[in-house]
């Protein structure tokens, strides 16, 4: 393989921001944009005021630019990332959030902060969430089997995080056990 | 371990020495042992690598004594505390092992061991991501134990410990750069 051998067991954080700006978002447009036709779909027409639904990558653009407004989604909210703060710290297992939503927040919050309300409490939220499922994690890696590892509602980064540690744990822990299988 | 033909790790773990004690007298095979004489006599202890040790012993003309990584003192020792013990002096290239009536109590040892250990390698290699990719660390001001922890790692575990290190360094260096700044506006 000519990948590097860094690369080999995971996949890179920008990669995984790349591929989650292919989410559509709303925004408010600033300037009139007939329907485009794009490698992946047409998108548009854009009409101000009405609201229109792009990818993010495009939307970012726009916003760069000062040519659009971001809607944030329903999910980057103060009650919504309460809520599922409060439940993660409740519950043993990972409460639901969109299966992105480490790379959209941070995009979201870094180019159009203005917005977005409070995007202080957000940030610490988003990091206290983080943190919380990073705990459990590590508590679940002391139930690590070698056959099989079941985590419901993992985001797309955190799975890119620990998999090459726990598939290399694990790959292991087969080896030392298959000495066990073999005696009769 | 017939199927580790190919594995490099199967090889070098199988070239480790282990003590043997000889039970017949073997003509004209005194140069296994390095030394100077001819034959091998009744009695002799000799150190014998791993895969030929095992055709040796199978066919009974010696006895080995189970080599000081998985003595009875180490095994007690692990336990008790799975990470206190320094395993990196004790274990050369790996853990595979020959099968006996203690091969299964052995393995399963190890899993314990392995899998009391996993943890602390992983948050290890979390506190250091903040020193940088590989061949950060040594630092001062970092207290002594989780140093010794870190000298006394397996191959494997390190191995392991590098894997970690990586992918946090990774996560935190990404959350740390802007996706706006680096975009031009024009």
């Amino acid at each position: 393989m000519s990948l590097p051998q860094s690369l080999r067991t995971s996949i890179t954080p920008p990669e995984l921001e790349f591929i989650a700006s292919q989410q559509l978002i709303e925004i408010i447009p600033l300037i009139a944009m007939e329907k485009t036709a794009f490698i992946s779909g047409a998108f548009g027409p854009l009409q101000p005021p009405r609201r229109a639904k792009i990818p993010l990558w495009i939307a970012i653009n726009l916003k760069l630019k000062k040519k659009c407004h971001i809607v944030a989604p329903e999910w980057l909210s103060v009650e919504f990332l309460q809520s599922r703060l409060d439940e993660e710290l409740s519950e043993p297992g990972y409460s639901r959030l969109p299966f992105r939503y480490a790379e959209v927040s941070k995009v979201l919050l870094d180019v159009a902060s203005d917005d977005i309300q409070n995007t202080d409490k957000i940030r610490s939220l988003l990091k206290d969430l983080r943190e919380a499922r990073q705990a459990k994690s590590r508590e679940g890696l002391e139930e690590l089997n070698r056959s099989e590892l079941s985590l419901s509602n993992l985001s797309s980064m955190e799975i890119n995080e620990i998999r090459p540690f726990f598939v290399h744990a694990m790959g292991i822990l087969t080896h030392l056990h298959r000495d066990a299988s073999t005696e009769d | 371990m017939d199927n580790d033909y190919f594995s490099i790790d199967a090889i070098l773990a199988e070239n480790q020495k282990v003590q043997c004690k000889f039970k017949q007298r073997i003509p004209e095979m005194g140069h296994l042992g390095g030394g100077s004489e001819r034959d091998i006599t009744p009695l002799n202890k000799r150190q014998i690598p791993i895969w030929l040790a095992y055709i040796i012993i199978y066919s009974d003309w010696a006895d080995f004594d189970i080599p000081r990584p998985f003595s009875n003192k180490v095994r007690n020792a692990l336990r008790a505390e799975p990470r206190s013990v320094r395993l990196s002096n004790l274990v050369g290239a790996g853990t595979g092992w020959l099968g006996d009536e203690q091969g299964v109590e052995m393995s399963e040892m190890l899993v314990t061991t392995f899998k009391g250990r996993l943890v602390d390698v992983i948050d290890q290699a979390q506190h250091f991501a903040a020193l940088g990719p590989v061949g950060g660390g040594g630092g001062g001001g970092i207290d002594s134990a989780p140093q010794m922890f870190r000298e006394g790692l397996d191959t494997t575990e390190r191995e392991l410990f590098v894997l970690a290190q990586e992918s946090a360094w990774r996560m935190k260096k990404w959350y740390e750069e802007s996706s706006g700044g680096t975009k031009r506006v024009s």
